[in-house]
């Protein structure tokens, strides 16, 4: 039964369902990379994003457009809350990693159980309707889904490493993620790059859950359950790496996908979980690629850094 | 919704009301009233069926009340809530038998029902399920029983009339890795297969799944000529979605689970076609089912999500009521072995909403099905099995 179309139409939509994990992992990828927080409140924004753009469309019934910009100041304002009123003032009296992340994890609790309150636990989507029409590529379905979803992920990368590589700010967020205290002997304002990194992982976040929320259900708790992939896919790219956080999302996203071809499809869902086993046991620090020249220099902070890694690793 | 309920969520401004309200209304009433217990799910993924389930039976017990209670006592239901989580479920029901001391509660969704029998078989108090349907439920022991027509009726249903009147011949079985899917694909297995049919593929889904492309092409290789789907109200929208996409256009049959109204929106045309059972008449079929509905668009806004459920959770204080009733005529106290033996003893009973309900000896209800299905957008209803 194994045959080209068969794999091709599974490459196909795995690419195009793993558009939301990456953006998923990326966002959470970014935030533990510039802040250090190891961020499970990505949930609760998750959820607000969500929830933001269904009662755009399906109370006000506004375009899908206007739904969009409102889910995305939504968000964003939500990550600028959490940023200011939470990680700022946890930072300020210098609590630990552990206390942190307790604190993220206590936040996208409380948001799933707001959510229920407000929005009862009926499964919902952005639309009313979650079919796409689909086109057939040869023998491959693609639904009208999958090209924007594909599009809107490359499209965020794109910005998001371009910032990173090409922008002052860009390269202050890189700075401040190497050593904070030294970037800002060299008068890098640390506030502003915390804001801004968690404001973009804000953004990511707001687009994947509209690509999510317009192909599957949700519910108040959805968004906890996914990020278990962002964090799998996070470990196993290897942590401070972004490039690697999105391709083990989608590679993670592929295998699990066509592991059904190979053993019996109730075991597909243990897949995750095996990776997640198998890269904190052996591949701590990710599978990283071999290091460019900086690496010899960057020594001693190599040091830093794994501590804080293995002390949010210890949390998963 | 009744105070008690609030008090089960975890809210503590209510549950400092209700604490009160028990206080000084238990006194007065604890010896005229006959209780049972309603372990349902009021909170978590599953609530909002629990919940519309809880107020059909409170409505029920209203009433009831309303017409003089059980020989003019009052009939009192203690409801609390289970997340539909065996563990949650147990806790809930240890209560109910060690603090409440009902001698009956009613519970529903298998894994729940499964984990709190032993507690009820311990305890010689009688666990009534009504809305899960996993067969292995009818042999849970002496104190368990079912209102709710198992699996075996509405998937063995379905299966023969896919082999029998629809002519199929190969059928792929799609269902949840979770116990309701696990059990109900092999009785529609072992039906199909015993009327004549061929089942072609057999595949299984994460309950976690958001893309069922490979199991789905699997089924499409297969090429069968019927689709079984066992799902949950979560996911079911999105596997047919799926199907319709990867180009299966074959009929799909479910079960209860996919009988609702959401289904057909979210769908759209490719809803057309599907098959699902419900184990209750529909408002087209009875008076009383029809002003019940209409009830529910009066006061909720909306219908009831699962209708067919909540049907049989309104029905079933009135069969408690009855038991509690003939106890008192005989004078009995209402234990749960007397309870019990009361329940047997009368064997059949005539229930509002969805009409008579005979106990089986094997601890199974005998009960029609009926098969609904979308057509021109909307569900229709296609036969009425075992009438």
């Amino acid at each position: 039964m194994l045959n080209a179309t068969i794999l091709l139409q599974i490459l196909w939509t795995s690419l195009a369902t793993s558009s939301y994990y990456v953006l998923f992992a990326v966002a959470f990828a970014l935030v533990l990379k510039v802040t250090r927080i190891f961020n499970f409140a990505q949930a609760a924004i998750m959820t607000v994003a969500f929830y933001s753009a269904f009662v755009t469309v399906q109370w006000l019934e506004w375009p899908a457009w206007a739904a969009f910009v409102v889910m995305m100041a939504i968000t964003l304002a939500a990550s600028f809350a959490l940023e200011r009123i939470g990680f700022e003032a946890l930072r300020k009296r210098g609590v630990s990693v552990m206390f942190v992340f307790v604190f993220t994890f206590m936040v996208s609790e409380f948001v799933a159980y707001l959510a229920m309150l407000a929005f009862g636990t009926w499964p919902q989507t952005i639309f009313p309707t979650i079919f796409w029409p689909v086109t057939l590529v040869g023998n491959i379905a693609i639904s009208a889904w999958d090209l924007p979803a594909i599009g809107a992920t490359i499209v965020m990368l794109a910005l998001l490493f371009s910032f990173m590589r090409f922008t002052r700010m860009g390269q202050f967020m890189v700075g401040v993620a190497d050593n904070p205290d030294l970037a800002e002997l060299y008068g890098v304002n640390k506030r502003q790059i915390f804001l801004v990194t968690v404001l973009m992982a804000g953004a990511l976040v707001a687009v994947g859950m509209f690509l999510y929320g317009t192909r599957a259900q949700v519910l108040p708790q959805t968004g906890l359950s996914l990020m278990l992939f962002a964090i799998a896919a996070t470990i196993i790219g290897g942590i401070g790496n972004l490039a690697g956080a999105a391709i083990a999302a989608v590679i993670l996203g592929v295998i699990q996908n066509s592991s059904i071809l190979v053993i019996p499809s109730e075991w597909q869902g243990l897949l995750l979980y095996v990776f997640l086993f198998l890269a904190i046991v052996f591949f701590p620090n990710g599978l990283r690629m071999p290091r460019r020249r900086r690496r010899f220099a960057t020594a001693t902070r190599d040091i830093g850094d794994n501590q804080d890694v293995s002390a949010a690793e210890g949390q998963v | 919704m009744s105070p008690r309920i609030w008090n089960v969520k975890g809210l503590t401004k209510a549950a400092a009301v209700v604490a009160l309200l028990m206080a000084s209304g238990a006194a007065a009433s604890a010896q005229q009233a006959y209780r049972f217990g309603l372990a349902m799910p009021l909170t978590g993924s599953q609530a909002l069926y629990g919940q519309d389930q809880v107020k059909a039976a409170q409505w029920a017990v209203d009433e009831i009340n309303k017409a003089g209670g059980v020989n003019g006592k009052k009939l009192e239901m203690i409801v609390l809530d289970t997340q539909a989580d065996p563990q949650i479920g147990i806790q809930a029901v240890n209560r109910l038998i060690s603090v409440e001391k009902v001698p009956a509660f009613i519970t529903a969704w298998s894994g729940v029902v499964k984990a709190v029998a032993p507690i009820a078989n311990d305890n010689k108090v009688v666990e009534l399920s009504v809305g899960a349907n996993s067969p292995d439920i009818a042999a849970l022991g002496d104190y368990v029983y079912t209102t709710f027509p198992l699996a075996d009726i509405d998937i063995r249903a379905v299966a023969n009339y896919a082999a029998t009147k629809m002519g199929k011949k190969k059928a792929a079985i799609v269902f949840i890795n979770a116990d309701t899917g696990t059990a109900a694909a092999e009785v529609y297995k072992k039906v199909f297969t015993a009327a004549g049919g061929q089942v072609v593929a057999y595949e299984a889904y994460d309950p976690k799944a958001t893309d069922f492309t490979g199991q789905l092409l699997k089924v499409r290789a297969a090429n069968p000529d019927m689709i079984h789907l066992q799902g949950l109200v979560s996911d079911t929208p999105q596997v047919i979605a799926q199907m319709r996409q990867l180009g299966l256009t074959q009929p799909v049959s479910s079960y209860s689970a996919a009988y609702n109204p959401k289904l057909v929106q979210q769908l759209g045309a490719a809803a057309e076609g599907v098959i699902a059972t419900s184990l209750a008449p529909g408002a087209a079929d009875s008076e009383k089912v029809k002003d019940y509905v209409a009830r529910w668009v009066k006061e909720v806004g909306r219908e009831p999500n699962g209708l067919p459920y909540t049907e049989y959770l309104y029905d079933a204080p009135y069969m408690i009521a009855d038991i509690f009733k003939a106890l008192d005529n005989k004078k009995l106290p209402p234990t749960g072995e007397n309870f019990r033996k009361e329940m047997l003893a009368q064997g059949a009973f005539k229930l509002p909403l969805t009409g008579n309900t005979k106990l089986g000896a094997d601890h199974t209800v005998v009960k029609p099905v009926y098969l609904m299905e979308v057509k021109g957008g909307k569900w229709t209803k296609k036969a009425v099995v075992g009438e």
